[in-house]
Protein backbone atom coordinates (compact mmCIF):
# COMPACT_ATOMS: atom_id res chain seq x y z
CA UNK A 1 0.00 0.00 0.00
CA UNK A 2 1.47 3.30 -1.06
CA UNK A 3 1.39 5.98 1.59
CA UNK A 4 -0.93 8.77 0.63
CA UNK A 5 0.00 12.32 1.52
CA UNK A 6 -3.56 13.40 0.92
CA UNK A 7 -4.90 11.01 3.55
CA UNK A 8 -2.25 12.05 6.08
CA UNK A 9 -3.03 15.70 5.37
CA UNK A 10 -6.75 15.09 5.86
CA UNK A 11 -6.14 13.45 9.25
CA UNK A 12 -3.61 16.11 10.30
CA UNK A 13 -5.93 18.94 9.23
CA UNK A 14 -8.89 17.51 11.12
CA UNK A 15 -6.69 16.97 14.18
CA UNK A 16 -5.55 20.58 14.01
CA UNK A 17 -9.17 21.79 13.89
CA UNK A 18 -9.97 19.56 16.85
CA UNK A 19 -7.02 20.89 18.87
CA UNK A 20 -7.63 24.52 17.99
CA UNK A 21 -11.02 24.13 19.67
CA UNK A 22 -9.40 23.12 22.96
CA UNK A 23 -9.70 25.76 25.63
CA UNK A 24 -6.40 24.76 27.23
CA UNK A 25 -4.65 25.90 24.06
CA UNK A 26 -5.88 29.48 24.42
CA UNK A 27 -5.27 29.57 28.15
CA UNK A 28 -1.67 28.45 27.75
CA UNK A 29 -0.85 30.74 24.87
CA UNK A 30 -2.51 33.69 26.59
CA UNK A 31 -0.62 33.00 29.79
CA UNK A 32 2.68 32.92 27.93
CA UNK A 33 1.86 36.17 26.13
CA UNK A 34 1.08 37.89 29.44
CA UNK A 35 4.38 36.69 30.87
CA UNK A 36 6.35 37.94 27.88
CA UNK A 37 4.77 41.39 28.01
CA UNK A 38 5.07 41.70 31.78
CA UNK A 39 8.76 40.83 31.65
CA UNK A 40 9.38 44.25 30.14
CA UNK A 41 8.26 45.93 33.34
CA UNK A 42 10.96 44.21 35.36
CA UNK A 43 14.59 45.12 35.95
CA UNK A 44 15.76 48.41 34.54
CA UNK A 45 19.33 48.36 35.79
CA UNK A 46 21.03 48.50 32.41
CA UNK A 47 19.94 48.16 28.78
CA UNK A 48 21.76 44.88 28.53
CA UNK A 49 20.20 43.41 31.64
CA UNK A 50 16.79 44.63 30.68
CA UNK A 51 16.99 42.87 27.32
CA UNK A 52 18.45 39.77 28.94
CA UNK A 53 15.69 39.50 31.51
CA UNK A 54 13.03 39.90 28.83
CA UNK A 55 14.71 37.17 26.79
CA UNK A 56 15.13 34.88 29.77
CA UNK A 57 11.51 35.11 30.85
CA UNK A 58 10.16 34.92 27.28
CA UNK A 59 12.23 31.91 26.30
CA UNK A 60 11.43 30.18 29.58
CA UNK A 61 7.71 30.82 29.18
CA UNK A 62 7.64 29.72 25.54
CA UNK A 63 9.67 26.62 26.37
CA UNK A 64 7.51 25.56 29.28
CA UNK A 65 4.13 26.30 27.75
CA UNK A 66 4.93 24.66 24.44
CA UNK A 67 6.07 21.50 26.25
CA UNK A 68 2.95 21.49 28.38
CA UNK A 69 0.76 22.05 25.34
CA UNK A 70 2.50 19.20 23.46
CA UNK A 71 1.76 16.77 26.29
CA UNK A 72 -1.77 17.87 27.19
CA UNK A 73 -2.99 18.22 23.60
CA UNK A 74 -1.56 14.89 22.44
CA UNK A 75 -2.61 12.83 25.46
CA UNK A 76 -6.32 12.98 24.70
CA UNK A 77 -6.21 12.49 20.91
CA UNK A 78 -6.35 8.70 20.67
CA UNK A 79 -8.63 8.11 23.70
CA UNK A 80 -11.15 10.58 22.34
CA UNK A 81 -11.15 9.06 18.87
CA UNK A 82 -11.69 5.62 20.37
CA UNK A 83 -14.48 6.87 22.61
CA UNK A 84 -16.30 8.60 19.76
CA UNK A 85 -15.69 5.61 17.46
CA UNK A 86 -13.94 7.91 15.00
CA UNK A 87 -11.07 5.47 14.91
CA UNK A 88 -13.37 2.73 13.59
CA UNK A 89 -14.78 4.70 10.70
CA UNK A 90 -11.31 6.02 9.81
CA UNK A 91 -9.47 2.70 10.00
CA UNK A 92 -12.31 0.89 8.22
CA UNK A 93 -11.35 3.03 5.22
CA UNK A 94 -8.19 2.07 3.32
CA UNK A 95 -6.05 3.92 5.88
CA UNK A 96 -2.98 2.14 7.30
CA UNK A 97 -2.58 2.70 11.02
CA UNK A 98 0.81 4.30 10.41
CA UNK A 99 -0.85 7.09 8.43
CA UNK A 100 -3.39 7.59 11.16
CA UNK A 101 -0.69 7.97 13.84
CA UNK A 102 1.46 10.18 11.62
CA UNK A 103 -1.54 12.37 10.76
CA UNK A 104 -2.34 12.83 14.45
CA UNK A 105 1.28 13.73 15.17
CA UNK A 106 1.49 16.24 12.33
CA UNK A 107 -1.75 17.85 13.52
CA UNK A 108 -0.17 18.42 16.94
CA UNK A 109 3.02 19.77 15.36
CA UNK A 110 0.86 22.18 13.38
CA UNK A 111 -0.74 23.42 16.58
CA UNK A 112 2.65 23.74 18.28
CA UNK A 113 4.08 25.64 15.32
CA UNK A 114 1.17 28.08 15.31
CA UNK A 115 1.42 28.64 19.07
CA UNK A 116 5.18 29.06 18.86
CA UNK A 117 4.78 31.54 16.02
CA UNK A 118 2.28 33.60 18.02
CA UNK A 119 4.46 33.66 21.13
CA UNK A 120 7.69 34.24 19.19
CA UNK A 121 6.31 37.14 17.20
CA UNK A 122 5.28 38.89 20.39
CA UNK A 123 8.60 38.12 22.05
CA UNK A 124 10.58 39.40 19.06
CA UNK A 125 8.46 42.55 18.76
CA UNK A 126 8.88 43.32 22.45
CA UNK A 127 12.63 42.74 22.26
CA UNK A 128 12.98 44.79 19.12
CA UNK A 129 11.14 47.75 20.63
CA UNK A 130 13.30 47.56 23.77
CA UNK A 131 16.41 47.38 21.63
CA UNK A 132 15.39 50.39 19.58
CA UNK A 133 14.66 52.49 22.63
CA UNK A 134 17.99 51.42 24.14
CA UNK A 135 19.85 52.49 20.99
CA UNK A 136 17.90 55.71 20.96
CA UNK A 137 18.96 56.36 24.53
CA UNK A 138 22.60 55.71 23.65
CA UNK A 139 22.38 58.16 20.77
CA UNK A 140 21.17 60.84 23.17
CA UNK A 141 24.07 60.24 25.53
CA UNK A 142 26.49 60.14 22.63
CA UNK A 143 28.47 63.20 23.67
CA UNK A 144 29.47 61.72 27.00
CA UNK A 145 30.86 58.50 25.50
CA UNK A 146 34.23 57.82 23.95
CA UNK A 147 34.01 56.36 20.39
CA UNK A 148 35.24 52.87 21.36
CA UNK A 149 32.97 52.86 24.37
CA UNK A 150 30.08 53.76 22.09
CA UNK A 151 30.68 50.95 19.62
CA UNK A 152 31.05 48.35 22.38
CA UNK A 153 27.80 49.51 24.01
CA UNK A 154 25.98 49.20 20.70
CA UNK A 155 27.46 45.76 20.18
CA UNK A 156 26.34 44.64 23.64
CA UNK A 157 22.84 45.86 22.92
CA UNK A 158 22.76 44.00 19.61
CA UNK A 159 23.88 40.70 21.13
CA UNK A 160 21.37 41.12 23.92
CA UNK A 161 18.59 41.93 21.46
CA UNK A 162 17.09 40.09 18.52
CA UNK A 163 19.60 37.94 16.65
CA UNK A 164 19.98 34.71 14.73
CA UNK A 165 20.76 32.61 17.80
CA UNK A 166 17.49 33.62 19.38
CA UNK A 167 15.63 32.29 16.33
CA UNK A 168 17.66 29.06 16.48
CA UNK A 169 16.77 28.66 20.14
CA UNK A 170 13.07 29.07 19.30
CA UNK A 171 13.28 26.44 16.55
CA UNK A 172 14.88 24.04 19.02
CA UNK A 173 12.02 24.66 21.43
CA UNK A 174 9.69 23.42 18.69
CA UNK A 175 11.88 20.38 18.08
CA UNK A 176 11.82 19.54 21.77
CA UNK A 177 8.06 19.82 22.08
CA UNK A 178 7.65 17.70 18.94
CA UNK A 179 9.70 14.98 20.66
CA UNK A 180 7.41 15.28 23.67
CA UNK A 181 4.34 14.99 21.40
CA UNK A 182 5.69 11.84 19.73
CA UNK A 183 6.48 10.31 23.13
CA UNK A 184 3.02 11.19 24.44
CA UNK A 185 1.41 9.60 21.38
CA UNK A 186 3.42 6.47 22.02
CA UNK A 187 2.33 6.22 25.66
CA UNK A 188 -1.30 7.04 24.89
CA UNK A 189 -1.34 4.21 22.32
CA UNK A 190 -1.35 1.68 25.16
CA UNK A 191 -2.51 3.75 28.15
CA UNK A 192 -5.98 3.11 29.49
CA UNK A 193 -6.47 6.61 30.87
CA UNK A 194 -5.36 10.18 30.21
CA UNK A 195 -4.15 10.55 33.78
CA UNK A 196 -1.70 7.70 33.23
CA UNK A 197 -0.39 9.26 30.02
CA UNK A 198 0.09 12.68 31.57
CA UNK A 199 1.72 11.28 34.72
CA UNK A 200 4.08 9.15 32.67
CA UNK A 201 4.93 12.16 30.52
CA UNK A 202 5.63 14.28 33.60
CA UNK A 203 8.24 11.65 34.49
CA UNK A 204 9.70 11.61 30.98
CA UNK A 205 9.90 15.40 31.16
CA UNK A 206 11.69 15.35 34.51
CA UNK A 207 14.10 12.57 33.57
CA UNK A 208 14.78 14.29 30.26
CA UNK A 209 15.76 17.48 32.04
CA UNK A 210 17.74 15.88 34.84
CA UNK A 211 19.66 13.24 32.95
CA UNK A 212 22.45 15.52 31.78
CA UNK A 213 23.05 16.69 35.35
CA UNK A 214 22.93 13.11 36.59
CA UNK A 215 25.32 12.03 33.87
CA UNK A 216 27.86 14.68 34.78
CA UNK A 217 27.63 13.78 38.42
CA UNK A 218 28.08 10.08 37.78
CA UNK A 219 30.89 10.62 35.34
CA UNK A 220 32.76 12.58 37.96
CA UNK A 221 32.15 9.90 40.55
CA UNK A 222 33.44 7.27 38.09
CA UNK A 223 30.54 4.90 38.48
CA UNK A 224 32.02 1.44 38.73
CA UNK A 225 30.76 -1.74 37.13
CA UNK A 226 29.10 -2.34 33.79
CA UNK A 227 25.55 -2.96 35.13
CA UNK A 228 25.29 0.63 36.33
CA UNK A 229 26.89 1.96 33.18
CA UNK A 230 24.58 -0.07 30.96
CA UNK A 231 21.59 1.07 32.95
CA UNK A 232 22.60 4.71 32.62
CA UNK A 233 23.27 4.30 28.92
CA UNK A 234 19.86 2.69 28.48
CA UNK A 235 18.08 5.47 30.35
CA UNK A 236 19.95 8.05 28.32
CA UNK A 237 18.98 6.25 25.13
CA UNK A 238 15.28 5.76 25.88
CA UNK A 239 14.68 9.18 27.37
CA UNK A 240 15.75 12.00 25.12
CA UNK A 241 18.06 14.52 26.80
CA UNK A 242 15.57 17.39 26.74
CA UNK A 243 17.84 19.79 28.58
CA UNK A 244 20.22 19.71 25.60
CA UNK A 245 17.59 21.51 23.55
CA UNK A 246 17.50 24.39 25.98
CA UNK A 247 19.91 26.97 24.63
CA UNK A 248 18.57 29.94 26.58
CA UNK A 249 21.77 30.24 28.70
CA UNK A 250 23.89 30.70 25.61
CA UNK A 251 21.36 33.02 24.00
CA UNK A 252 21.08 35.20 27.08
CA UNK A 253 24.79 35.17 27.80
CA UNK A 254 25.48 36.16 24.20
CA UNK A 255 27.62 33.04 23.61
CA UNK A 256 27.45 32.31 19.87
CA UNK A 257 25.78 28.96 19.10
CA UNK A 258 27.80 26.93 16.57
CA UNK A 259 25.81 25.83 13.52
CA UNK A 260 26.91 22.21 13.90
CA UNK A 261 25.38 22.06 17.37
CA UNK A 262 22.02 23.13 15.98
CA UNK A 263 22.29 20.56 13.19
CA UNK A 264 23.19 17.84 15.69
CA UNK A 265 20.27 18.67 17.92
CA UNK A 266 17.82 18.72 15.00
CA UNK A 267 19.18 15.34 13.89
CA UNK A 268 18.75 13.98 17.39
CA UNK A 269 15.18 15.29 17.51
CA UNK A 270 14.40 13.67 14.14
CA UNK A 271 15.82 10.37 15.39
CA UNK A 272 13.66 10.36 18.52
CA UNK A 273 10.54 11.51 16.68
CA UNK A 274 10.83 8.82 13.99
CA UNK A 275 11.58 6.14 16.60
CA UNK A 276 8.67 7.08 18.83
CA UNK A 277 6.21 7.38 15.93
CA UNK A 278 7.22 3.92 14.69
CA UNK A 279 6.93 2.54 18.20
CA UNK A 280 3.51 4.18 18.63
CA UNK A 281 2.37 2.59 15.35
CA UNK A 282 3.63 -0.83 16.42
CA UNK A 283 1.79 -0.55 19.75
CA UNK A 284 -1.34 0.69 18.02
CA UNK A 285 -1.31 -2.31 15.65
CA UNK A 286 -1.44 -4.63 18.64
CA UNK A 287 -4.26 -2.80 20.31
CA UNK A 288 -7.72 -4.35 20.45
CA UNK A 289 -9.95 -1.51 19.30
CA UNK B 1 -14.18 -17.13 -10.84
CA UNK B 2 -16.68 -15.38 -8.61
CA UNK B 3 -15.81 -15.09 -4.94
CA UNK B 4 -18.11 -15.04 -2.01
CA UNK B 5 -18.43 -11.54 -0.62
CA UNK B 6 -17.42 -12.55 2.90
CA UNK B 7 -15.99 -15.85 3.93
CA UNK B 8 -15.44 -16.43 7.64
CA UNK B 9 -13.72 -19.67 8.39
CA UNK B 10 -13.56 -21.14 11.91
CA UNK B 11 -13.04 -17.83 13.66
CA UNK B 12 -12.54 -17.83 17.40
CA UNK B 13 -11.96 -14.65 19.36
CA UNK B 14 -10.73 -14.58 22.92
CA UNK B 15 -10.44 -11.21 24.65
CA UNK B 16 -7.78 -11.15 27.31
CA UNK B 17 -7.91 -8.23 29.68
CA UNK B 18 -4.52 -7.38 31.11
CA UNK B 19 -4.16 -7.84 34.89
CA UNK B 20 -7.26 -10.00 34.97
CA UNK B 21 -7.32 -13.73 35.11
CA UNK B 22 -10.39 -14.67 33.17
CA UNK B 23 -10.63 -14.24 29.42
CA UNK B 24 -13.84 -13.64 27.46
CA UNK B 25 -14.54 -15.97 24.59
CA UNK B 26 -16.51 -13.66 22.31
CA UNK B 27 -16.70 -16.00 19.28
CA UNK B 28 -16.38 -19.76 19.06
CA UNK B 29 -15.57 -21.45 15.79
CA UNK B 30 -17.70 -19.16 13.67
CA UNK B 31 -18.28 -20.05 10.03
CA UNK B 32 -20.15 -17.65 7.81
CA UNK B 33 -20.48 -17.25 4.11
CA UNK B 34 -22.22 -14.32 2.47
CA UNK B 35 -22.88 -14.26 -1.26
CA UNK B 36 -22.43 -11.14 -3.41
CA UNK B 37 -25.62 -9.09 -3.54
CA UNK B 38 -27.07 -10.68 -0.45
CA UNK B 39 -28.50 -8.84 2.56
CA UNK B 40 -27.54 -10.77 5.67
CA UNK B 41 -28.79 -10.00 9.16
CA UNK B 42 -26.74 -11.03 12.16
CA UNK B 43 -29.11 -11.23 15.08
CA UNK B 44 -28.45 -11.80 18.73
CA UNK B 45 -28.80 -10.31 22.18
CA UNK B 46 -26.30 -7.80 23.60
CA UNK B 47 -22.90 -9.35 24.19
CA UNK B 48 -23.48 -12.23 21.79
CA UNK B 49 -20.49 -11.27 19.64
CA UNK B 50 -22.06 -9.34 16.75
CA UNK B 51 -19.79 -6.29 16.97
CA UNK B 52 -16.78 -8.54 17.46
CA UNK B 53 -17.66 -10.40 14.24
CA UNK B 54 -18.01 -7.19 12.26
CA UNK B 55 -14.79 -5.68 13.64
CA UNK B 56 -12.90 -8.84 12.73
CA UNK B 57 -14.28 -8.66 9.19
CA UNK B 58 -12.99 -5.10 8.91
CA UNK B 59 -9.61 -6.00 10.33
CA UNK B 60 -10.07 -3.64 13.30
CA UNK B 61 -9.29 -6.53 15.61
CA UNK B 62 -7.59 -9.76 14.71
CA UNK B 63 -9.13 -13.18 15.39
CA UNK B 64 -7.44 -15.48 17.89
CA UNK B 65 -7.88 -18.33 15.39
CA UNK B 66 -9.38 -18.65 11.92
CA UNK B 67 -9.40 -16.52 8.80
CA UNK B 68 -11.55 -14.06 6.90
CA UNK B 69 -11.58 -13.23 3.22
CA UNK B 70 -13.45 -10.41 1.50
CA UNK B 71 -14.11 -10.95 -2.20
CA UNK B 72 -11.40 -13.57 -2.12
CA UNK B 73 -8.79 -11.31 -0.52
CA UNK B 74 -7.37 -11.68 2.95
CA UNK B 75 -9.02 -9.00 5.06
CA UNK B 76 -5.83 -7.90 6.82
CA UNK B 77 -4.65 -6.29 3.57
CA UNK B 78 -5.45 -2.59 3.76
CA UNK B 79 -6.52 -2.59 0.10
CA UNK B 80 -9.31 -5.07 0.89
CA UNK B 81 -11.04 -2.20 2.66
CA UNK B 82 -11.47 -0.24 -0.55
CA UNK B 83 -14.54 -2.35 -1.23
CA UNK B 84 -16.08 -1.99 2.24
CA UNK B 85 -18.14 0.68 3.90
CA UNK B 86 -18.61 0.47 7.66
CA UNK B 87 -21.03 2.05 10.08
CA UNK B 88 -19.72 1.52 13.63
CA UNK B 89 -22.04 0.98 16.56
CA UNK B 90 -22.98 4.20 18.41
CA UNK B 91 -20.59 6.29 16.33
CA UNK B 92 -20.34 10.00 17.07
CA UNK B 93 -17.65 10.95 14.55
CA UNK B 94 -15.93 14.31 14.94
CA UNK B 95 -18.54 16.44 16.70
CA UNK B 96 -16.90 19.68 15.60
CA UNK B 97 -17.31 19.00 11.88
CA UNK B 98 -20.48 19.64 9.89
CA UNK B 99 -22.24 16.83 8.06
CA UNK B 100 -20.75 17.87 4.74
CA UNK B 101 -17.26 18.26 6.25
CA UNK B 102 -17.51 14.79 7.75
CA UNK B 103 -18.27 13.35 4.32
CA UNK B 104 -15.45 15.37 2.74
CA UNK B 105 -13.01 14.07 5.35
CA UNK B 106 -13.97 10.47 4.63
CA UNK B 107 -13.89 11.09 0.88
CA UNK B 108 -10.25 12.19 1.23
CA UNK B 109 -9.47 9.06 3.24
CA UNK B 110 -10.88 6.97 0.40
CA UNK B 111 -8.88 8.87 -2.19
CA UNK B 112 -11.87 10.28 -4.03
CA UNK B 113 -10.87 12.95 -6.52
CA UNK B 114 -11.68 16.53 -5.59
CA UNK B 115 -13.86 17.05 -8.64
CA UNK B 116 -16.09 14.09 -7.82
CA UNK B 117 -16.32 14.73 -4.09
CA UNK B 118 -18.71 17.68 -3.96
CA UNK B 119 -21.26 16.04 -6.24
CA UNK B 120 -21.00 12.80 -4.29
CA UNK B 121 -21.52 14.62 -0.96
CA UNK B 122 -24.70 16.33 -2.20
CA UNK B 123 -25.97 13.09 -3.65
CA UNK B 124 -25.44 11.21 -0.37
CA UNK B 125 -26.85 13.98 1.83
CA UNK B 126 -29.98 13.81 -0.29
CA UNK B 127 -30.07 10.01 -0.18
CA UNK B 128 -30.05 9.96 3.63
CA UNK B 129 -32.34 12.99 3.95
CA UNK B 130 -29.82 15.39 5.46
CA UNK B 131 -29.60 18.01 2.70
CA UNK B 132 -30.86 20.76 5.05
CA UNK B 133 -28.62 19.69 7.92
CA UNK B 134 -25.45 19.33 5.83
CA UNK B 135 -23.98 22.58 7.15
CA UNK B 136 -24.84 21.99 10.80
CA UNK B 137 -22.23 20.63 13.21
CA UNK B 138 -22.61 17.00 14.28
CA UNK B 139 -22.77 18.15 17.91
CA UNK B 140 -26.28 19.40 17.11
CA UNK B 141 -27.39 16.15 15.43
CA UNK B 142 -29.92 13.76 16.94
CA UNK B 143 -29.16 10.06 17.25
CA UNK B 144 -31.13 9.33 14.09
CA UNK B 145 -29.27 12.02 12.14
CA UNK B 146 -25.93 10.64 13.34
CA UNK B 147 -26.90 7.20 12.05
CA UNK B 148 -27.81 8.76 8.70
CA UNK B 149 -24.53 10.66 8.37
CA UNK B 150 -22.82 7.45 9.44
CA UNK B 151 -24.52 5.61 6.61
CA UNK B 152 -23.53 8.34 4.18
CA UNK B 153 -19.83 8.19 5.19
CA UNK B 154 -19.92 4.41 4.83
CA UNK B 155 -21.23 4.83 1.28
CA UNK B 156 -18.93 7.67 0.20
CA UNK B 157 -16.69 5.50 -2.01
CA UNK B 158 -19.60 3.46 -3.39
CA UNK B 159 -18.45 0.21 -1.76
CA UNK B 160 -19.45 -3.24 -2.98
CA UNK B 161 -19.93 -4.39 0.60
CA UNK B 162 -21.65 -2.48 3.35
CA UNK B 163 -21.22 -3.52 6.99
CA UNK B 164 -23.63 -1.92 9.44
CA UNK B 165 -23.44 -2.41 13.21
CA UNK B 166 -26.88 -1.84 14.72
CA UNK B 167 -27.98 0.66 12.07
CA UNK B 168 -31.44 1.09 13.57
CA UNK B 169 -30.50 1.22 17.26
CA UNK B 170 -31.90 4.31 18.94
CA UNK B 171 -33.64 5.48 15.77
CA UNK B 172 -37.39 6.19 15.71
CA UNK B 173 -39.67 3.97 13.59
CA UNK B 174 -39.82 6.41 10.66
CA UNK B 175 -36.05 6.74 10.62
CA UNK B 176 -35.66 3.00 10.91
CA UNK B 177 -37.98 2.51 7.95
CA UNK B 178 -35.97 5.02 5.91
CA UNK B 179 -32.80 3.12 6.70
CA UNK B 180 -34.45 -0.14 5.64
CA UNK B 181 -35.58 1.45 2.40
CA UNK B 182 -32.06 2.70 1.74
CA UNK B 183 -30.71 -0.80 2.31
CA UNK B 184 -33.34 -2.22 -0.03
CA UNK B 185 -32.38 0.25 -2.77
CA UNK B 186 -28.69 -0.61 -2.32
CA UNK B 187 -29.57 -4.27 -2.63
CA UNK B 188 -31.32 -3.55 -5.91
CA UNK B 189 -28.07 -2.05 -7.17
CA UNK B 190 -26.18 -5.18 -6.25
CA UNK B 191 -24.50 -4.05 -3.03
CA UNK B 192 -23.85 -6.78 -0.48
CA UNK B 193 -25.04 -5.79 2.99
CA UNK B 194 -24.17 -7.33 6.33
CA UNK B 195 -25.98 -5.82 9.28
CA UNK B 196 -26.32 -6.63 12.93
CA UNK B 197 -29.24 -5.99 15.23
CA UNK B 198 -30.53 -7.04 18.60
CA UNK B 199 -34.08 -6.04 17.66
CA UNK B 200 -35.18 -8.75 15.30
CA UNK B 201 -38.30 -7.13 13.89
CA UNK B 202 -36.45 -4.02 12.74
CA UNK B 203 -34.52 -5.86 10.10
CA UNK B 204 -36.63 -8.83 9.14
CA UNK B 205 -38.14 -7.11 6.12
CA UNK B 206 -34.85 -6.35 4.36
CA UNK B 207 -32.83 -9.45 5.10
CA UNK B 208 -32.51 -12.26 2.57
CA UNK B 209 -30.90 -14.41 5.20
CA UNK B 210 -30.34 -14.17 8.92
CA UNK B 211 -28.03 -15.85 11.37
CA UNK B 212 -28.74 -16.04 15.06
CA UNK B 213 -25.74 -15.57 17.30
CA UNK B 214 -25.79 -16.52 20.96
CA UNK B 215 -22.77 -16.41 23.27
CA UNK B 216 -20.41 -16.40 20.33
CA UNK B 217 -21.97 -19.35 18.52
CA UNK B 218 -24.05 -19.31 15.37
CA UNK B 219 -27.16 -21.15 16.57
CA UNK B 220 -29.32 -21.03 13.47
CA UNK B 221 -28.98 -19.69 9.96
CA UNK B 222 -31.21 -19.50 6.90
CA UNK B 223 -33.88 -17.61 5.02
CA UNK B 224 -36.25 -15.86 7.35
CA UNK B 225 -39.35 -17.55 5.93
CA UNK B 226 -37.98 -21.02 6.31
CA UNK B 227 -36.69 -20.23 9.80
CA UNK B 228 -39.94 -18.79 11.04
CA UNK B 229 -42.46 -20.80 8.99
CA UNK B 230 -44.27 -23.57 10.84
CA UNK B 231 -44.05 -26.50 8.45
CA UNK B 232 -47.51 -27.98 8.83
CA UNK B 233 -49.51 -24.75 9.11
CA UNK B 234 -50.89 -22.29 6.54
CA UNK B 235 -52.20 -18.77 7.01
CA UNK B 236 -54.98 -17.29 4.83
CA UNK B 237 -55.68 -13.59 5.02
CA UNK B 238 -58.91 -12.54 3.30
CA UNK B 239 -60.29 -9.12 2.54
CA UNK B 240 -64.04 -8.36 2.45
CA UNK B 241 -64.99 -11.99 3.14
CA UNK B 242 -68.63 -12.39 4.18
CA UNK B 243 -69.45 -14.27 7.40
CA UNK B 244 -71.28 -16.85 5.26
CA UNK B 245 -68.17 -17.60 3.24
CA UNK B 246 -66.10 -17.99 6.40
CA UNK B 247 -68.67 -20.29 8.00
CA UNK B 248 -68.78 -22.35 4.81
CA UNK B 249 -65.02 -22.66 4.82
CA UNK B 250 -65.02 -23.75 8.45
CA UNK B 251 -67.55 -26.46 7.72
CA UNK B 252 -65.54 -27.65 4.76
CA UNK B 253 -62.40 -27.83 6.90
CA UNK B 254 -64.21 -29.76 9.61
CA UNK B 255 -65.07 -32.49 7.07
CA UNK B 256 -61.36 -33.15 6.37
CA UNK B 257 -58.43 -34.24 8.54
CA UNK B 258 -57.21 -30.60 8.78
CA UNK B 259 -57.85 -28.61 11.95
CA UNK B 260 -58.69 -24.90 12.18
CA UNK B 261 -56.52 -23.45 14.93
CA UNK B 262 -57.56 -19.79 14.98
CA UNK B 263 -60.00 -17.43 13.27
CA UNK B 264 -59.34 -13.76 13.98
CA UNK B 265 -58.76 -10.32 12.50
CA UNK B 266 -55.07 -9.67 11.77
CA UNK B 267 -53.67 -6.92 13.96
CA UNK B 268 -51.49 -4.09 12.87
CA UNK B 269 -48.32 -3.74 14.95
CA UNK B 270 -47.95 -0.69 17.16
CA UNK B 271 -45.17 0.39 14.85
CA UNK B 272 -47.37 0.23 11.76
CA UNK B 273 -50.02 2.23 13.62
CA UNK B 274 -47.43 4.83 14.58
CA UNK B 275 -46.21 5.17 11.00
CA UNK B 276 -49.79 5.50 9.71
CA UNK B 277 -50.72 8.15 12.28
CA UNK B 278 -47.59 10.25 11.82
CA UNK B 279 -47.78 10.02 8.05
CA UNK B 280 -51.35 11.35 7.89
CA UNK B 281 -50.45 14.38 10.00
CA UNK B 282 -47.42 15.15 7.86
CA UNK B 283 -49.43 15.74 4.71
N1 LIG C 1 -12.37 -4.94 23.92
C1 LIG C 1 -12.92 -5.92 24.64
N2 LIG C 1 -12.26 -6.45 25.69
C2 LIG C 1 -12.80 -7.45 26.43
N3 LIG C 1 -14.00 -8.00 26.19
C3 LIG C 1 -14.72 -7.53 25.16
C4 LIG C 1 -14.22 -6.47 24.33
N4 LIG C 1 -15.16 -6.20 23.37
C5 LIG C 1 -16.18 -7.06 23.60
N5 LIG C 1 -15.93 -7.86 24.66
C6 LIG C 1 -16.81 -8.94 25.16
O1 LIG C 1 -17.09 -9.81 24.09
C7 LIG C 1 -18.45 -10.23 24.12
C8 LIG C 1 -19.11 -9.89 22.79
O2 LIG C 1 -19.22 -8.50 22.67
P1 LIG C 1 -19.79 -7.77 21.37
O3 LIG C 1 -19.17 -8.38 20.18
O4 LIG C 1 -19.62 -6.31 21.56
O5 LIG C 1 -21.33 -8.17 21.43
P2 LIG C 1 -22.60 -7.52 20.71
O6 LIG C 1 -22.13 -6.58 19.67
O7 LIG C 1 -23.34 -8.68 20.15
O8 LIG C 1 -23.39 -6.83 21.76
C9 LIG C 1 -19.08 -9.54 25.31
O9 LIG C 1 -19.11 -10.46 26.37
C10 LIG C 1 -18.15 -8.40 25.62
O10 LIG C 1 -18.16 -8.13 26.98
MG1 LIG D 1 -22.55 -4.64 19.49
Amino acid sequence: MITSLRRIRAIAGTTLIELARLRVFYVLVLFALVLIVSSTFLARISFQQELQVTKDISLGAINFFLSLLAIVATAQLLPRDIEDRVVYSVLAKPVPRFEYILGKFLGVVGLLAISLAAMSVLCLVVLHLREQSALHEVNRQIEQLAPDQLSSTVRVIHTAGVNRDLIAALVLVLAKSAILAATTLCISAFATSNIFTITAMAMVYLIGHLESIAREYWLQEHVAGWPKRTFLALVAFIFPDLQAFNLSDQVIGGVPIPAHLIEQLLGLAAFYIVSYILLATAIFYQREL
Amino acid sequence: MTHTAIHISRVTKVYRTPFRRQATVALRDLNLEIAPGEVYGLLGPNGSGKSTTLKIILGLISPTRGSVTIFGRDNSVVAARREIGFLPENAYFHKFLTGAETLRFHAKLCGLSKSKTTARINELLAAVGLTDAGDARLSTYSKGMLQRIGLAQALIHDPKLLVLDEPTAGVDPAGSRDIQELIASLKNRGTTVLLSSHLLTQVQEVCDRVGILHRGRLMREGQLQSLLGIENQTELILENASPDLLDGLEQQIASTSARLIVRRKPQASLEQLFLKVTESTEE
